[in-house]
């Protein structure tokens, strides 16, 4: 450790504003000064049902880190800030990390949040992270915004070259909700099926308050396809799937991580054969630390956790920060947005123990998918691209 | 500290929403529920601008939006105000909806995903305190313009034109031009204020202007006191300061936003039943 | 696309999926005439039947019957408080009709945070599956759902008129929806019959929202989004003309259905605001916008 670490906070602070530097983070004395992360999410609204289970993966992660150590014997203080996925929120969110918690970094989730908050990163040069949000458009948001969650791009391209090249669908029908989520991920599985050589017979998008689906149905019904591949929330899913089956409309139905869902199984039961899902995490079978956070929320809050791949992420962020943050200090950085940024990318390839290895390429990263589908009743593995 | 002053700038835009909608509502008699559609009307139109005509300087988009906001009106109104003064409440709020769902379909205007990458205007550490002072300067301005508005001869036609129509149009004044000039002048300003927040927040998400954005400023203008001047400030400073300070209450995420929400409507329920002219009193 | 069994299949789900829609509508339509309020505390009471009823059949373990009875109670009661100790208190002070707006939506926004605070925010249905069984009848998909739904909202409709035509109560609201000074001059009380058409609104209300939550899934915040619905239907049918405001939500959901055959759905929407905003301008009908009573 240089002498420069045992200056007194104010006296850095006043250096650091002389010399102009963005947030600084106050590198300290030997002690257990925390080391303050912050992850905005969804608490309350409508997207609160994932968005508490991701803060109580934070939770768990930064026990764990913590019991573990911490960041070089300094612990983590877990920060999470409500968003409820609205833009505007998301943007208090952020300059309360940057202006009054001062941090270097900061995590966030769901697209329009993500994009609402890139300016402010960008301005401040505080590093972004997009942990859950999977717009293709995050990767061209800026120099500050990154993301460790793979985007659109990843899952639906596999899952569409999947459907026609080994399930041998050769006609599909793609029923989107018309928000952000659903209109670039349905271009893509249209885009990819039909570079594969199959065709899209329909091509529907759908009013996020919809709650009456039959007409389009009825449209993609006489379309006569093979496959059905519905993008929308956790909301209005099952309620597409049970009025295509009420419409008797028998095609499998393949959908993305927002159906990986228990409850969805619950609130379709039968109608949920077949049903094929995409995973960005390992499942149990893959990865063992993955059985052991199960057992852990069933001990610690009685249930599976709603979205349990993304909380998977959540957790490994924390371990991430941790190696982030060895290798500023290592090199003899204080932590600022640039300096964290350069680890990220100098370090390129991270190995989490939920969600295995994850390779940051620019501004994208690249991981496997993994297929599940529902047979009686319950998920189970299919597939890992 | 940024955040301060980004909630400052706020309440900034909201003052000159406020008021103008203040004029419209409060001064003009006109009911209508579509101010938040005019607030996106100069939004979108100087992002749009911003973001594909590069050349335009940002006053001019601003002043563009402002324009658009104030074409807008003056069409809805026209049409509406036609049939009838109540008319216009029901047409403003078909075409708030329609707008708005126009704004969500389009793919120029970015969908539902929103206007993203608004060009930056100022940049480095002043950014924050200069936009303060530019919105400030244009909430006092509103303000004051609305006042001058009211309290000169305009004023007392506009009043005479409010409390007696029909007496008003006997005596050979056009109601309903000034009506439609006062909806443009509203409208415009709101617009005004649009151009401004996409300058500073350089996203726009189409769910920000939606109906019930109509019933916030609307609270806010009850709360100050309709009819007062000043009114819509101190509505504009309670609505935005309020929720704020809440969440420094450190109280338990999962029910920080519900008790946000339950002592903020509380507040608004109590000063209905006790204070109904706002706190600034006014006309009753 | 353009068969007849898909017509038809339409047509169906479109009256059946119509039907919660018509009963809010009615509710809220039968206020304005009577009271000639714009009642959007009803986006409250409609929050109060869901909760009420879910918590009967999941908190409670009820069985439906005891949580429809519980949902009725419920709103119908407040419905009965909001009248008399917040809308009769502002109507006794003269106040506008910007002030009756302003309260009656806080006062929704109010109840909603309450809900939001006790139950969350995870949508919920009030049945675990949201499937109905289905039978096949020429073709056409009817299921148990659509049944109840049509079922529901044709008698509410029906009991309605002969409440209104032929009991002396409902001779009584139309005769204060007319003219309420003229009616308080032969004796009939304009506060009872505010009353009554608050309990009458909070049962429409109460079934409405069953069909609703039993189809999909419900959180806090939908009944801003439903109350919408109600206003446009009503404002389409015709200030105080009721079954012209049910006849007018059945037409828009049907416009909405038959639209897809042309239109992508993701237009449905803006078509319905379209052709709102169309007719009102084009077609006046003579909508009389008659504000707050005394």
């Amino acid at each position: 450790m240089t002498a420069r670490l045992i200056l007194p906070r104010r006296k850095l602070l006043a250096t650091a504003a002389a010399t102009g530097l963005a947030a600084p983070f106050v590198a300290r004395a030997q002690g257990k000064e925390p080391i303050k992360l912050g992850s905005a999410l969804p608490l309350t609204g409508s997207q609160a049902g994932y968005g508490n289970d991701f803060a109580a993966s934070w939770r768990m992660g930064v026990k764990d880190v913590n019991d573990a150590g911490g960041v070089n014997g300094r612990p983590f203080e877990l920060i999470t800030l409500d968003t409820q996925a609205d833009p505007q929120l998301g943007i208090n969110a952020a300059n309360r990390y940057i202006q009054v918690e001062k941090l270097p970094m900061f995590f966030t989730a769901w697209s329009a949040v993500v994009k609402a908050q890139a300016p402010i990163a960008n301005r401040e040069k505080v590093l972004e992270i997009n942990a859950g949000a999977n717009s293709p458009e995050i990767a061209t948001l800026g120099d500050f915004v990154y993301t460790t969650f793979p985007l659109a791009d990843v899952d639906i391209t596999k899952l569409a070259k999947y459907v026609f090249t080994t399930l041998g669908k050769k006609t599909a029908a793609v029923l989107y909700i018309n928000n952000d989520t659903g209109i670039d991920a349905a271009k893509i599985y249209r885009d990819t099926f039909t570079e594969a050589g199959g065709k899209v017979v329909a091509f529907e998008a759908y009013d996020p308050k919809a709650t009456e689906f039959t007409g389009m149905l009825l449209k993609a019904r006489a379309a006569n396809p093979e496959i059905v591949h519905i993008h929308g929330l956790t909301a209005d899913t099952p309620q597409v799937i049970a009025q295509m089956r009420q419409l008797g409309m028998t095609q499998r139905v393949t959908s993305y991580s927002a159906a990986y869902n228990p409850k969805l199984l619950q609130q379709l039961g039968a109608a949920a054969e077949g049903l094929i899902v995409t995973s960005l995490a390992p499942g149990v079978n893959d990865n063992p630390n993955v059985g052991k956070f199960l057992e852990r929320w069933k001990t610690e809050q009685n249930r599976v956790p709603n979205g349990l791949p993304y909380c998977q992420y959540q957790y490994d962020m924390v371990v991430f920060t941790k190696m982030l943050y060895e290798y500023v200090e290592k090199k003899g950085q204080p932590a600022t947005g640039e300096t964290l940024r350069d680890a990220l990318l100098a370090i390129k390839e991270f190995e989490l123990p939920m969600t295995g290895k994850m390779i940051i390429d620019g501004h994208r990263v690249n991981k496997p998918v993994y297929l599940l589908t529902v047979e009686k009743g319950a998920f189970v593995p299919l597939a890992t691209l | 500290m940024d955040y301060l002053v980004t909630i400052a700038v706020l309440i900034a835009i909201y003052t000159i929403l406020a008021s103008s909608y203040n004029l419209v509502i409060g001064y003009g008699g006109l009911s209508t529920v579509a101010h938040p559609i005019f607030f996106a009307i100069g939004a979108y139109t100087t992002g749009l601008l911003a973001v594909h005509v590069p050349f335009i300087p940002p006053v001019g988009n601003v002043v563009l939006g402002m324009a658009a906001a104030v074409v807008a009106s003056v069409l809805l109104a026209g049409s509406a105000l036609r049939v009838s003064g109540d008319y216009l409440l029901i047409a403003s709020l078909g075409f708030q909806l329609g707008l708005l769902q126009l704004l969500k379909n389009l793919e120029f205007t970015g969908g539902p995903g929103g206007l993203s990458a608004i060009p930056s205007t100022i940049v480095g550490p002043m950014r924050g305190p200069l936009f303060l002072a530019i919105c400030g300067a244009a909430a006092l301005a509103c303000v004051f313009a609305v006042r001058t508005i009211v309290n000169g001869p305009y004023g007392r036609a506009i009043s005479a034109m409010r409390d007696e129509e029909l007496a008003f149009t006997a005596l050979g004044r056009n109601a309903m031009s000034m009506k439609i000039a006062i909806f443009a002048i509203g409208c415009g300003m709101a617009g005004g204020a649009g151009g401004l927040y996409a300058y500073y927040f350089q996203y726009l998400s189409p769910d920000q202007f939606d109906v019930l954005a109509s019933a916030a400023i609307l609270t806010m203008v009850v709360l100050g006191g309709m009819g007062t001047a000043f009114g819509p400030v101190v509505g504009a400073i309670l609505l935005l300061a309020i929720p704020q300070a809440i969440t420094f209450l450190q109280l338990p995420p999962a029910i920080m936003a519900p008790t946000q929400g339950i002592i903020f409507t509380v507040l608004v329920l109590l000063f209905l039943y006790l204070r109904p002219s706002g706190i600034l009193g006014g006309k009753a | 696309m353009f068969e007849p069994v898909i017509l038809l299949q339409i047509l169906w789900t479109g009256i059946a999926t119509s039907a919660p829609f018509v009963l809010l509508t009615v509710g809220f339509s039968l206020t304005l005439k009577v009271t000639g309020l714009w009642n959007f505390a009803q986006s409250g009471q409609m929050a109060i039947a869901f909760y009420a009823m879910f918590f009967a059949l999941h908190g409670l373990g009820l069985p439906l019957v005891a949580a429809l009875a519980l949902g009725g109670v419920l709103t119908c009661g407040a419905a009965w408080l909001i009248e008399v100790y917040g809308l009769q208190v502002f109507r006794d002070r003269g106040s506008d009709n910007l002030m009756f707006f302003i309260f009656t939506l806080i006062l929704s926004e109010f109840i909603i945070y309450v809900i939001t605070l006790i139950f969350g925010t995870e949508p919920e249905t009030l049945y675990e599956s949201i499937l109905s069984p289905v039978d096949i009848v020429g073709g056409i998909a009817i299921s148990d759902w659509d049944k109840t739904g049509v079922a529901l909202a044709a008698f509410a409709l029906a009991a309605l008129y002969g409440f209104m035509r032929y009991t002396k109560e409902g001779q009584f609201l139309a005769a204060v929806s007319d003219n309420a000074k003229l009616a308080e001059l032969y004796g009939i009380s304009a506060q009872r019959a505010y009353r009554v058409t608050a309990v009458i609104s909070g049962l429409f209300i109460v079934a409405a929202m069953y069909l609703i939550g039993s189809h999909g899934g419900v959180v806090p915040n939908s009944p801003l989004e439903l109350v919408l619905s109600a206003v446009i239907g009503t404002l389409l049918g015709g200030i105080g003309r009721v079954f012209a405001a049910a006849w007018a939500s059945i037409f828009l959901a049907l416009i909405q259905s038959f639209s897809i055959l042309f239109i992508g759905s993701r237009w449905q929407n803006l078509l319905l605001y379209g052709f709102l905003f169309a007719t009102i301008l084009l077609f006046p009908r003579g909508v009389r916008l008659s504000w707050g009573r005394r």
